[in-house]
């Protein structure tokens, strides 16, 4: 009797529910989350490589101001102070109407330029569950260049709209962009710029592809490097592709970005289409880049 | 006839196992993380912690993705997943661990129970025992718990640059609210 004793509680003890320790309850709750994709952020610590957009947006209720400088030619020597002495802004407001566009106003003192634009981030980056190896935006901006005299054209208070119409350029950029890894990010530029009025013998249409990347190498601090090849530099014109090399530095709410560039126009359609310096004639700008970004109307915590 | 009531006796006390053995389980439970410096305000809050009760020993777990924490400032955001909690090498948050008081708490009825909550809970790849006070609340038969306490940056090895010293606290409030539902 004994024996069939022990056998019903040895089969009760095989059949029954084994207690669960915490690691089973944990291993329960893995199986039951749905794994969603992982998007991934700070591709770049700012809206701009150097000159160019990168993939990076303002979202919803951001504003980002900026102020850009280009300094005059290094080759302007002790007297200049390097081009310290002449220098160019450019000073912008970004803001995110929600987290995908964003849209911007500047004002230039190259040219005496206003621009606005639009950019629409399209795709972001995934991995996990669902891998999307890019971030796609796409840029736009509308250019008006206000300077009196500028290829003779009348002033524009003066002037009729078909007088107007000549000081604009336009640009178009895809925006792809790829986080390889926490220190670096790469990104393509395929740009289209038209302007309006170019001088003789000149196109009025551009087409550049942008390369560009950043190399984070410590916590806040990353290496920078932008380069345009266009098609309307050829041996014999005064036009350069624009490069520029430089840092980005991180803190709190600021991103300001030191770089030498051989462009001095900062719109699109400037330094794209208007970059006449070579970098191997000191034909070289100092530039300074600083960016604070606000959110706007962040309501009290709520206990 | 002893023999047969013996096994009866020992098949009625697993059956009977089985069936307090009752786990509830949430995928949306809520932590809100605050910190506030005259410089900084870190406000953010996760809605997608997911937790399992186990009520025939009141053990409870809890596991969360840190980049689910949702800030009012995108680049508090940004910051809090770039620079501090790294959740590119220590995705999760978790915790492992028990209602100590748990026969105090009868979860087939409506009442609020104070609890303490003991365990082992892991951030930032650092794992430390913790032991805080909660309540659980059965109302109508939908069991929630719930419980308020502070974390220290440093014990799980979150650097802050000794310039953002002022700028952040160590101490960082967390609230966190679960309601259960029944899984099985």
């Amino acid at each position: 009797m004994k024996s069939l004793y022990l056998a019903i509680i040895g089969f009760f003890l095989i059949f029954s529910t084994p207690v669960l320790s915490q690691d089973d309850l944990l291993d329960m709750l893995d199986s039951e989350v749905v794994e969603e994709p992982e998007i991934v952020t700070a591709t770049f610590k700012s809206t701009r490589i150097i000159n160019g957009h990168s993939i990076e947006r303002m979202v919803k209720r951001q504003l980002d101001f900026r102020i850009n400088h280009r300094f005059g030619q290094l080759n302007e020597g002790t007297y200049s102070i390097f081009g310290l002495d002449n220098a160019l802004i450019n000073f912008s407001f970004e803001y995110g109407i929600n987290d995908w566009l964003m849209v911007g106003i500047r004002r230039g003192t190259n040219k005496k330029v206003y621009d606005a634009s639009t950019k629409l981030s399209i795709f972001r980056q995934t991995k996990g569950v669902k891998v999307m190896p890019v971030a796609i935006s796409y840029y736009t901006d509308w250019s008006i260049k206000t300077l009196r005299g500028l290829n003779d054209l009348p002033d524009m208070k003066d002037a009729k709209w078909n007088e107007i119409t000549p000081r604009f350029a336009y640009t178009h950029q895809l925006l792809i962009g790829r986080k390889f890894n926490e220190k670096l990010s790469l990104q393509l530029s395929p740009t289209y710029v038209h302007r309006n009025l170019v001088s003789v013998g000149e196109k009025n249409d551009i087409l550049a592809l942008g390369i560009g990347g950043r190399y984070k190498f410590i916590r806040r601090v990353a290496l920078t490097w932008e380069v345009f090849y266009t098609n309307h530099v050829t041996k014999d014109n005064i036009y350069q592709y624009p490069i520029a090399i430089g840092f980005d530095i991180e803190t709190g709410g600021h991103v300001f970005q030191l770089f030498f560039t051989n462009s001095r126009p900062m719109v699109e359609d400037g330094f794209i289409g208007e970059t006449t310096s070579k970098w191997l004639d000191g034909g070289i700008y100092f530039g300074f880049n600083m960016s604070r970004v606000f959110t706007i109307g962040i309501g009290k915590h709520k206990e | 006839m002893k023999n047969i009531l013996l096994i009866i006796a020992v098949l009625a006390t697993g059956i009977i196992t089985q069936i307090n053995a009752q786990k509830y389980i949430t995928k949306t439970g809520k932590i809100e993380i605050f910190s506030e410096t005259p410089l900084f305000v870190i406000d953010g809050v996760n809605k997608k912690v997911a937790s399992i009760l186990n009520s025939a020993n009141g053990d409870i777990v809890a596991s969360t993705l840190i980049r689910s924490f949702r800030f009012e400032e995108a680049l508090v955001e940004e910051h809090f997943n770039e620079n501090y909690l790294e959740p590119n090498k220590f995705p999760k948050a978790i915790f492992k661990g028990k209602i100590s008081n748990f026969e105090g708490v009868d979860l087939g009825k409506d009442g609020t129970y104070d609890i303490t909550i003991v365990g082992k809970l892991t951030i930032h790849g650092q794992t430390r025992d913790i032991e805080e006070t909660g309540k659980i609340i059965v109302e109508n038969g939908k069991i929630s718990a719930s419980t308020q306490f502070n974390v220290s940056l440093k014990e799980y090895h979150i650097k802050i640059e000794k310039a953002y010293k002022k700028a952040i606290k160590d101490e960082i409030k967390l609230n966190v609210h679960f309601d259960y539902k029944f899984y099985r």
